[in-house]
């Protein structure tokens, strides 16, 4: 399968599925997975908060796998299933762990919460109880630096329990 | 980029474009050298889709893990049980979700630096690793594979498959220790790995194995004359205060911004008994004395 | 002015309070939570250069040569601006005059910006920024605050090397130690500490047709970008439009002359090519580039009685504020007033000192010289209690400020101050002599420690600044009432205070507001989004226009019911006759009605606050209009094989005055205390030569969610004057005490006195095998 190139670069078809809409776009062999989330397909909701995989903020699933989205070569993405913020829910009907987040003032300034409400989409879509531990391993990966962490376990506390009922 | 459909169309490739090529597993090292400007590679090979190397089996005393298996599967295989729980405590102080999810085994080995903490672990379990080209495959040592930071005894034909290693049984046990600056998202001042096959009857070391990341220049080693130093003798709570004093002796410490040497030099003794002393510990089911 | 507030506030408390005191949700959490394009480099538009910046890779060097012919001649690259294209002045800054938007002739640090680049493909402009060749004319490099201070030092600055000498004298020192028994001397260091906002520095303009530009970007404070851009483009400042996106974190880089870099390297590629220009920050340039907390070098001597009473206290605080100053004067101000701690002194001395070196820049920082202040000062009381085999919250309780005390800057403390109370709870809910006495016991590799320190914070800019702001508040024909103001947000939910005070002294519901992105355009000069100033002026300013347009609608209200405003009630969107509320009016018939008849339901007030009166020689005098006080235990665990402090619990006790919204406050306050757990134990930009050898997230330890401790917060309320309904500053004073009260508690630990932050495991080990050492020596 090999595809043409342009010096370092070669351009490749990038088929792939992003919250449930199919897509097929041209993409270069170094473009990430986060700028064409961003750049072509114009979902911000992932964002670039260090560019070398040590914040987790880009952070978005991939077959259902919390992955950090600057880390992932767009071509790696082909033929998988991608699921970002924009998923979730609208204003209208948000999703639990949306509301909880809202409830809870978890959002300060808000650059984390993306990453945050996915990591803990991804934690309870295996997990529905968890402990207060297993939250903050699941969130581990994600740096926050305006909440100290509390409400934002706390509002997955009450989302998970809203969501068992 | 170059995306290979198998794995004989890959070492075809790899076989006829010896130069200029870089191999990607899940790719976060990758990336972070494209983000700057290191990567001078005509050719990036994508391996990811080889899911046939994402794997974790037991063929009878030998367990053997495919190249591509992420740390997040290998910790959640059934063949990684509690007697393997080392991978775990590996896994636990890895990184986040997102890291475990992309990181791979094989990556992992063929980054060959100190930050990698899954090497002492894999070095201590005495593990081989498979190469293969389009000619036929090579078994080597892990040890002789890592041939110093970032240099493996990979030809440019050649691509890491799988690696293996014999499985505990109820007379060995393998630990892992750590320590960083904080809970999660670490590089190690100092970890150490460390295999420790005891006779239960008569207390004595059949056989130690102890190695290190940080403490032993660019690459994790083996303390060999360490491991020489314990063999056949009486174990107990003395001799591991004897060995982590001898052991630094063996060490090439150094200071960094992280951690100076004298701290390394603590740390390494501390982390080696505590390794030592949970093997013990989780082999005879009691505290070490 | 103070009646008039109390006037408002007593009506409204007269009726229960609806909203204040209220964990009302904050309006801005929807958009976040759905993941909306609300920050700066989500919304930047089609066709924008990006530019990249080369910047010095000297320390401290004269540029003889910058050439840039490589550069412009890489395909793709649309425009390369330098000094000598900024059509105004070359100067980008904060208070003093002393630095450049683009060095010309003279580099100071490592990574200051010399030109930019600008292209469609932002990897393009990065490869043409490495062909720039800059030729140095290296000179010495000063990397220390002491090397900066010698007699025969290379002047960074021509006026030389001290940007800011403050000081404080009270009483007679030297009287002072003479009546002391015992003498305590010992010096304390803290590090840089970065700030990470996890929204690095960006923004784009957008050149208009009119020969006006547009600035959209991550920042505090609009007006100081205003003023800012508007000098370097030579534009009047009504021609300079600049509106904050939604900003991913702050903490103090955002609020000076880091945006002005920003928005000035963009606005001069806009300028000249007359395209949109659009600069993000790397995390690398983020960390380099932007103000971070000035290390500070700190001695104090302090004399005291056998009885624990405090004599005199002396301290020297050093402060490197790195190649330009930044506020770094300003943050010494505030260090020397509080170098004493919340203690009563009769005999004070300081000197502070804001020192330049060759290191990246430090400035503005939550906390602002408090956090360093404290670490040196509460330290020191527990040597002090050690030294005179006196409990340290024995010692501490003994000499706190209380009302009717006078403070080192010989202010009167007024009754407003709930600094024993907050000591006396924390020291409660920590369990503190059961559990000292418990930890006292321990043995085995692993101690565990409980350690104290406790503060206190004059509130808003005191002697910092002209202290103002204004509000501007519509309501439209449909009801909705619109705020708009320059006060920014940027996490602290600040803003939404704004909207709770309005809807409160209105009475109306929370959903019938609106709070406008500040924007240049659409309010008055605000004064910078800093030191908790919206919850204290601009609250103020706030419940002015507020109970205006309320009087004005009480007013109409009262005439469509045939009597008089001061007999009309409101509550929930309806007003009514007190004496009889079968007549009533709803809120929406009085704003329709004064719509035909052509009213303009617009109104705007300032307030400024009163201003701070003090000697400049001696710092006597009132510094500030109110204070914030609080106490923070900590709990510990060492692991003394390995260094490692593990911080299990900490409970914060903080006077607010008045809690606004408490799920907010705590959200600050357990926000603070990570920060300021991080500053502790693990956090250090670490420069070598001047070159910083940790600009990224993975050599930089920020505390993750592993690393939080249990946080149980108290809430004490002794209103002040300033703030509305008595609140006060609780945006930077979280982050002051974690520091000492875990080198306090590690000293119980371990009985190991770390003077340098962050204890590292490296520090602990180390120290606790030295202590071992000399206890086995002797």
């Amino acid at each position: 399968m090999q595809i043409w190139w342009d010096g370092n670069l070669s351009k490749h078809l990038l088929k792939f599925n992003v919250n449930d809409k199919d897509h097929a776009l041209i993409v270069d062999s170094h473009e990430r997975l986060l700028d064409v989330l961003r750049d072509r397909l114009g979902l911000k909701g992932a964002k670039e908060g260090c560019s070398t995989g040590d914040c987790g903020i880009c952070a978005v699933l991939m077959n259902g796998k919390l992955v950090n989205s600057c880390l992932v070569l767009a071509i790696q993405a082909r033929n998988k299933k991608i699921t970002t913020i924009e998923a979730l829910g609208t204003a209208e009907k948000p999703h639990p762990l949306q509301s909880a987040f809202v409830k809870w003032n978890a959002c300060q300034c808000g650059f984390c919460i993306p990453a945050m409400i996915l990591a803990s989409k991804n934690l309870l879509d295996q997990n529905p109880s968890p402990t207060d531990e297993e939250i903050k391993s699941a969130i581990s990966g994600i740096l926050c630096r305006c909440t100290g962490y509390q409400k934002i376990v706390d509002a997955v506390r009450t989302a998970a329990s809203e969501m068992r009922k | 980029m170059y995306v290979p459909s198998d794995l004989s169309d890959l070492l075809e490739y790899l076989n006829t474009n010896q130069t200029g090529v870089d191999l990607i597993a899940n790719g976060s090292d990758l990336i972070n050298r494209i983000q700057r400007r290191e990567v001078t590679a005509k050719v990036i090979v994508d391996l990811s889709g080889l899911l046939e190397f994402s794997y974790v089996r037991k063929e009878g005393k030998t367990i053997k893990i495919g190249a591509l298996t992420t740390i997040a599967d290998l910790t959640s295989s059934p063949v990684i049980d509690s007697r393997h729980s080392v991978f775990c405590e590996v896994a636990a102080k890895f990184g986040g979700p997102s890291i475990k999810n992309v990181a791979t085994v094989g990556g992992n080995i063929c980054a060959a630096s100190s930050s990698e903490d899954l090497l002492p672990v894999l070095l201590v379990l005495d593990a081989t690793v498979r190469l293969k080209s389009k000619f036929g495959e090579r078994l080597l040592r892990l040890d002789e594979f890592l041939k110093g930071k970032r240099m493996v005894d990979l030809k440019a034909n050649e691509i890491l498959v799988e690696t293996m290693f014999q499985e505990l049984d109820e007379t060995s046990a393998c630990a892992f220790e750590k320590v960083g600056m904080r809970n999660s998202l670490i590089i190690a001042f100092v970890s150490t790995a460390v295999y420790l096959k005891l006779d239960k009857k008569r207390g004595l070391v059949d056989d130690v194995r102890i190695a290190f990341n940080r403490v032993t220049g660019k690459i994790p080693e083996r303390a060999r004359r360490s491991e020489e130093a314990m063999h056949g003798k009486l174990l107990n709570m003395q001799l591991l205060e004897e060995m982590a004093s001898a052991l630094r002796g063996e060490l090439r410490l150094s200071s960094d911004f992280r951690a100076s040497e004298e701290y390394r030099s603590e740390v390494a003794g501390v982390l080696f008994k505590r390794a030592v002393a949970r093997c013990y510990a989780n082999l005879v089911g009691r505290e070490l004395v | 002015m103070i009646d008039e507030q109390a006037a408002i506030e007593n009506l409204a408390k007269s009726e229960k309070l609806l909203f204040v005191g209220k964990s009302i949700e904050r309006a801005d959490s929807l958009d976040k939570v759905l993941g909306k394009p609300i920050y700066t480099m989500d919304i930047v538009p089609e066709n924008t250069l990006y530019l990249k910046v080369v910047r010095s890779t000297h320390a401290h060097a004269l540029l003889r040569k910058i050439d840039l012919s490589r550069t412009r001649k890489v395909p793709g690259v649309v425009a390369v601006v330098t000094a000598k294209d900024i059509p105004g002045v070359n100067e980008s800054t904060a208070l003093l005059p002393d630095k450049t938007l683009f060095a010309s002739d003279r580099v100071r640090f490592v990574g200051e910006p010399i030109a930019a680049v600008a292209s469609y493909d932002p990897s393009v402009a990065e490869e043409a920024v490495d062909l720039a060749e800059v030729d140095y004319e290296p000179l010495p490099g000063i990397f220390s605050i002491l090397d900066a201070l010698k007699p025969d030092a290379l002047k960074i600055h021509p006026g030389g090397n001290i940007a800011k000498h403050m000081k404080l004298r009270k009483g007679n020192i030297e009287e002072g130690f003479k009546q002391a028994d015992v003498i305590v001397e010992d010096t304390y260091k803290s590090q840089f500490q970065e700030p990470v906002p996890l929204e690095p520095e960006a923004g784009f303009v957008i050149p208009e047709p009119d020969g006006s530009v547009t600035c959209v970007g991550s920042i505090q404070s609009p007006f100081h970008v205003q003023t800012g851009i508007a000098k370097i483009l030579a534009l009047r400042p009504e021609q300079v439009r600049v509106i904050q996106a939604a900003t991913g974190g702050a903490f103090g880089p955002k609020s000076d002359e880091i945006p002005v870099d920003v928005l000035g390297m963009a606005a001069l590629v806009a300028v000249k090519t007359r395209r949109p220009a659009a600069l993000a920050y790397t995390r690398e340039e983020s960390m380099i580039g932007h103000t971070k907390r000035h290390p500070f070098v700190t001695t104090l001597k302090v004399g005291v009685k056998k009885s624990g009473k405090l004599m005199a206290w002396e301290a020297t605080l050093l402060a490197d504020t790195g190649a330009y100053a930044s506020l770094g004067p300003l943050v010494v101000i505030r260090a020397c007033f509080h170098a004493t701690g919340p203690y009563v002194i009769p005999n004070v001395k300081t000197d502070a000192y804001c020192v330049y070196t060759n290191n990246t820049m430090a400035g503005s920082f939550r906390g602002f010289g408090g956090p360093q202040a404290h670490f040196a000062a509460e330290s020191h009381m527990d040597v002090i209690a050690e030294k005179i085999g006196m409990d340290p919250l024995d010692l501490r309780l003994l000499n706190i400020l209380r009302p009717g005390t006078l403070t080192a800057t010989s202010q009167v403390v007024d009754e407003a101050c709930g600094l024993e109370e907050c000591v006396k709870k924390a020291v409660g809910e920590s369990d503190w002599y059961r559990k000292r006495e418990q930890f006292s016991k321990m043995k085995g590799t692993k101690r565990r420690g409980l350690g104290i320190a406790i503060m206190y914070h004059g509130n808003s800019l005191g002697p910092e600044g002209k202290d103002y702001a204004t509000v501007h508040m519509q309501i439209e024909r449909n009801g909705t009432v619109r705020l708009r103001t320059g006060l920014t947000e940027y996490g602290t939910g600040a803003p939404s205070g704004l909207i709770q005070i309005a809807a409160e002294t209105m009475r109306l519901p929370i959903e019938y507001f609106k709070l406008d992105p500040a924007d240049t355009d659409n309010c008055d000069d605000t004064g910078p989004t800093v030191a908790s100033r919206t919850i204290t002026i601009g609250v103020r300013a706030t419940q002015m226009v507020a109970g205006n347009l309320q009087h004005n609608l009480e007013e109409d209200a009262a005439t469509m019911l045939g009597s008089s405003a001061n007999q009309i009630g409101a509550v929930n969107a309806t007003f009514y006759v007190r004496t009889n509320p079968e007549r009533f009016v709803s809120y929406h018939d009085v704003v329709e009605r004064g719509y035909a008849q052509g009213v303009q339901f617009k109104l705007a007030e300032t307030f400024t606050a009163p201003r701070c009166e003090y000697d400049h020689e001696t710092s006597q005098g009132t510094t500030y209009l109110q204070y914030t006080y609080g106490a923070v235990t900590a709990e510990v665990e060492v692991d003394t094989e390995t260094g490692r402090v593990e911080v299990l619990r900490m409970v914060t006790a903080y006077d607010v005055g008045k809690t606004i919204n408490p799920l907010s406050l705590e959200g600050q306050i357990e926000g603070g205390t990570v920060q300021g757990l991080g500053y502790a134990i693990m956090e250090e930009l670490i420069h070598k030569n001047g070159r910083v050898i940790n600009p990224n997230l993975a050599d930089y330890y920020i505390p993750t969610s592993l690393d939080m401790p249990e946080m149980k917060t108290i809430v004490v309320e002794y209103p002040g004057h300033l703030g509305p309904y008595g609140a006060k500053a609780i945006g930077e004073p979280p982050i002051v005490l974690p520091a000492p009260a875990i080198v306090n508690a590690i000293d119980n630990a371990i009985g190991v006195r770390l003077n340098e932050i962050p204890a590292t495991p490296d520090r602990v080990l180390i120290g606790f095998k030295r202590m071992v050492d000399r206890k086995r020596g002797s």
